[in-house]
């Protein structure tokens, strides 16, 4: 990772961070955190909730345990990072959340509803009001134009056509992507069609964006023309945004980052008021503590 | 190791050769099991047998022809797996195997499907000829005598010959896939396969309009020309044109179909931007290249098999409908005489005999005696099997010198009003002289039927035919106005204001005796001098003589020599024997053609429905496949499975039922056309026996429909569940 060996952790910096569990602590990890938080927003009604979730793979024999008792919530309007190695249980945590995945226990609520507990006829309907997805290959339909493509989740809401195509050319107004609307993705960039992908996931208004590697595909300039649209969406839909990523650079335009390692909540850092080149480099300090104990490497 | 990669291959590619397995699986079972129609044959009561057996030949014959079909259809689907494999070609040079190596395990794929289909087939085609022999016994009204278990060696060997080629051929064409392609095209190929050429809407919209208006032109000429059936080069260029338009514009109705569909409906925003239609159209739309051509050919195969199909087992249904009329007797025997143009080209045939044409009628019993003899070698003696026999003789209106016949079908055209029917030739229609009748015959003839008799008193006529429909229809006209005819500088009237078709037969036959025939008081007759056109003797066998024993006397009686001649008193030449029909004979005649007829239109129908249906199942199956990224990520957006399967059904429905309605909208018309010429000779009815057919193509069509549909929710299933197990 050239970013890691680029900035080194400076220990100095390390008393910004609240909390650092070396190793599986013994304590409950989300309390501190949680408790953190409410501080901070009071007052804010939380979206999300994780409540102590576990996600265990296979049989008898061959046991994965890819997520043991994660929790965390997520206010109105926050903008969450979630960072991991490849196999710390990011991508599996997003999935639940997202009623893609089930879990194995605990409960997940959504705007105060558990979606743990929905019937696949309901949860379809739920993700298809409450959430938004944003995924590392932009995952447009490539028969669509970008305008379908982005109205896509509203006409499978039975929104009427009208409301559909104003509320379409609005986001891709804000997102600056007003002049692809009839253009196919293969005649797009790649960082285009994330911006599509992205204005497709909150024309619905959706409680939560979820956003996972959005800018693993793209080059460092596309990376942050899609940040700075998330961003947007964040300040001035008041949308609430969370992202896994394994990338600093990406975290670093987040409010908090939740880090999570060997399927547990490691840590989590608040940027507070502090600008985004400090918050960048207080990331990278806890990638290199959670590096150097020989996880894999970010 | 190549064996092994062969058959894991075939396993996992399961879905897409299982189409292609199934499909060739059934052409091998139907080409078995109606080429065992030979050794069927020995179970059938010996009545029909040598007409079972003529029909083997017809369909041993038809299955070569079938086998190309087929083996044109399976090159292709195969060939399109193929195309989809290519990746997986490259991957096995990535991995180090040679060019050959990767053919070996090809032609071991090829040979493990087509020899799985092969055994399965002839099994299942073993069996079904077990159960056809009852079913070919019933078609030809015959009886099933001792039945045993039977396999045809013949029938095993002209399957396994024609799986052979299309094995071979479809051989050569994966081979060349592989061998052709270049490593960076076989990995490039999934990747460019996903990319959507979609051509602007509305130059689709122009092209689908353009085939639209060439079918609709080429519909209005053949409705307007007919089919070619004098054969003129005027005449057949025409229909030649003719049928180059229908082709291109079906070609261009399906290039533009989903472009002018998906250009209409974003027409209308409400739809367009509602639920998944927007995604189903795109779908349909981005396959243009693919399909279009494909479906072109299906409807274009499918508008064949429905017009054979329907049209022959159409004509075979009247015969039988019509049969009743057309035998009003038990058996009649049939004297042709010359007319004033054949006599001298008989002259020259009899080997310079002396002919005349024949003023004065010849008994026809008594000729016969004179000519033929019974299976004892006795004389000819009607007398023996009927005591109920009346002389029918009908008068040519082409008088000797005349350049126009007395009374003409064109005359009676000029009266009503009706336009020739299609099928005559305005030219010759000049020839299309009536028959005429003495009106004594005539009463002559209702005696012998039991009808009433005719008054024409001095300037009346009547006219008869056993031929409804065209020809019945412009008689029944002339009837109903009173048309005025000029005969020899005399009106005359009609007596009756409506055709009786029962009274028209004037001898026993399968399809009809009379194609219209005036009536005329003797004393008009004889006064114009006609010459003779036919006498037949009709008669109805004696109360003591069964239908069985009056068959087998006849079928006794022999001429002479084949090419004996009807003198008159005077030693001339004045014709020839004509046809003689039993009631049973003529009865089975039709019941056996209808049978041929039925068992042909079945098996041309049943495989060419079939291969269409195969290809596009396995043209949806791997766009479906292709789809299921398209499939997860509506789920994703919260799209319901059954929504996205209904997207899919909708799509597929479109991809079966539209090659389907262009053809039979293409069959509906030639149908109609090739009906305006049949009808000439007498009624015809679709629909009535057509039904089997319907059935058992619907089931084959539906079938495939339904199992691409099946299938086809098994890989949505599969598609949106893939995540959640990641």
């Amino acid at each position: 990772m050239p970013l890691q060996s680029q900035t080194p952790a400076r220990p100095q910096e390390a008393q910004h961070m609240r909390t650092a569990y070396p190793k599986n602590p013994p304590a409950a990890p989300t309390a501190p955190s949680a408790a953190g938080m409410e501080a901070s927003r009071a007052g804010v009604p939380r979206v999300l909730e994780v409540q102590h979730i576990e996600k265990v793979y296979g049989s008898r024999n061959a046991i994965t345990r890819a997520l043991s008792d994660v929790s965390f919530s997520v206010a109105e309007g926050e903008f969450v990072g979630i960072m991991g190695a490849s196999g710390s249980g990011k991508s599996t945590m997003l999935n639940c959340i997202s009623t893609i995945d089930t879990v194995t226990s605990g409960h997940v609520l959504i705007n105060g509803a558990d979606v743990t507990a929905l019937k696949p006829a309901k949860l379809t309907r739920f993700r298809r009001e409450q959430l938004g997805f944003i995924f590392q290959d932009s995952n447009l339909l490539d028969t669509l134009t970008a305008r379908e493509n982005i109205a896509l989740p509203l006409t499978i809401s039975r929104v009427a056509a009208k409301e559909t195509l104003s509320r379409v050319e609005e986001v891709a107004r804000r997102l600056g992507i007003l002049e692809v609307l009839d253009k196919y993705p293969y005649q797009m960039s790649g960082g285009q069609q994330q911006r599509v992908a992205a204005a497709r996931a909150m024309v619905t208004n959706p409680a939560i964006i979820m956003a996972d590697e959005p800018t693993g595909a793209l080059d460092s300039k596309n990376a942050r023309l899609l940040l700075e649209c998330l961003e947007t969406m964040n300040r001035t839909y008041r949308a609430t945004v969370l992202m896994v990523t394994h990338d600093a650079f990406a975290a670093s335009y987040t409010h908090r980052v939740i880090f999570l390692r060997d399927g547990r909540v490691f840590t989590e850092l608040n940027r507070g008021d502090s600008s985004r080149q400090d918050f960048f480099n207080r990331i990278m300090e806890v990638v290199a503590i959670m590096g150097g104990e020989g996880s894999d490497a970010l | 190791m190549l064996c092994k990669i062969a058959w894991s291959n075939v396993r996992r590619a399961g879905r897409d050769y299982l189409v292609y397995f199934v499909t060739l699986m059934l052409a091998v079972m139907v080409f078995y099991a109606f080429n065992t129609i030979t050794v069927q044959a020995d179970f059938i009561a010996s009545d029909t047998r040598e007409l079972v057996r003529m029909l083997g030949g017809i369909l041993s014959g038809l299955t070569v022809f079938l086998a190309a079909v087929m083996g044109f259809l399976m090159v292709y689907a195969n060939n399109f797996i193929m195309k989809r494999r290519k990746r997986e070609f490259g991957l096995y040079q990535i991995l180090g195997m040679s060019r050959g190596q990767v053919s070996r395990v090809m032609v071991l794929e090829t040979t493990f499907v087509s020899a799985g289909a092969a055994v399965a087939g002839l099994i299942l085609g073993m069996g079904l000829s077990q159960l056809m022999v009852f079913f070919t016994g019933a078609i030809f009204q015959s009886q099933i005598e001792n039945f045993s278990f039977f396999v045809s060696p013949f029938a095993v060997g002209i399957t396994l010959a024609c799986l052979l080629v299309v094995y071979l051929v479809s051989l050569v064409f994966n081979l060349r896939v592989v061998r052709r392609s270049k490593l960076i095209d076989l990995f490039g190929a999934e990747r460019r396969g996903e990319q959507v050429k979609t051509g602007h809407p509305l130059v689709a919209a122009v092209v689908f309009i353009a085939g639209v208006a060439l079918i609709a032109v080429s519909y209005a000429r053949l409705w307007r020309d007919g089919l070619p059936y004098s054969g003129t080069t005027e005449e057949t260029e025409a229909f030649l044109i003719t049928t180059a338009m229908v082709i291109v514009g079906t070609l261009l109705f399906f290039f533009g179909l989903s472009g002018f569909l998906l250009k209409a409906l974003q027409g209308v925003r409400g739809f367009y931007y509602r639920g998944l239609n927007m995604f189903t159209l795109r779908q349909l739309n981005a396959k243009v290249n693919t399909v279009s051509l494909s479906m072109a050919v299906i409807a274009m195969i499918l508008f064949l098999a429905i017009t054979s199909v329907t049209g022959g087992m159409s004509i075979a249904s009247s015969m039988v409908e019509n049969i009743e009329l057309h035998t009003p007797a038990d058996f009649s025997q049939t004297i042709v005489y010359f007319s004033t143009s054949t006599s001298a080209g008989v002259k020259a045939w009899a080997g310079g005999a002396e002919t005349a044409v024949a003023t004065e009628p010849i008994d026809v019993a008594r000729v016969m005696s004179a000519l033929a003899t019974d299976a004892d070698g006795q004389p000819v003696d009607f007398s023996r099997v009927s005591d109920d026999m009346v002389q029918v003789d009908t008068y040519d209106s082409m008088l000797p010198g005349a350049d126009k016949p007395v009374v003409s079908l064109r005359d009676l055209v000029a009266v009503t009003g009706d336009e020739l029917p299609k099928g005559i030739d305005m030219g010759s229609a000049e020839a299309l002289g009536l028959a005429i009748m003495r009106e004594s015959d005539y009463n002559a003839l209702m005696a012998f039927y039991g009808k009433e008799q005719a008054n024409l008193g001095e300037d009346g006529y009547l006219l008869t035919c056993d031929m409804g429909d065209t020809l019945g229809d412009i008689y029944n006209h002339a009837l109903g106005q009173g048309a005025e005819l000029d005969i020899a500088g005399r009106s005359f009237h009609p007596v009756i204001d409506e055709l009786d078709l029962s009274a028209g037969p004037q001898a026993v036959s399968s399809m009809g005796s009379n194609t219209g025939t005036i009536v005329l008081p003797d004393e008009v007759v004889d006064e114009l001098g006609c010459p003779l056109y036919n006498s037949t003797l009709i008669g109805n066998y004696a109360a003591g003589v069964t239908a069985e024993e009056g068959q087998e006397y006849l079928d006794g009686v022999s001429l002479e020599s084949y090419d004996a001649l009807v003198m008159n008193d005077a030693g001339q030449a004045i014709g020839t024997i004509g046809s003689r029909a039993t009631r049973a004979t003529m009865y089975e005649t039709v019941s056996s053609m209808m049978g041929l007829i039925s068992y042909m239109a079945i098996y041309i129908g049943f495989v060419l429905v079939v291969a269409c249906a195969a290809i596009l199942t396995i043209q949806q199956l791997s766009s479906v496949s292709d789809g299921s990224t398209s499939y997860r990520i509506l789920s994703e957006l919260g799209t319901s499975e059954g929504e996205i399967a209904h997207s899919v059904l909708k799509q597929q429905a479109i991809f079966f039922a539209f090659p389907l309605l262009m053809g039979i909208a293409h069959a509906i018309i030639a149908l109609k056309v090739i009906i305006d010429l049949v009808q000439l000779f007498g009624g015809i009815s679709i629909g009535s026996t057509v039904g089997l057919a319907v059935v058992i193509f619907g089931l084959a069509y539906g079938g495939y429909f339904a199992v691409t549909y099946l299938m086809s929710r098994g890989i949505v299933h599969d598609a949106i569940r893939v995540r959640k197990t990641l």
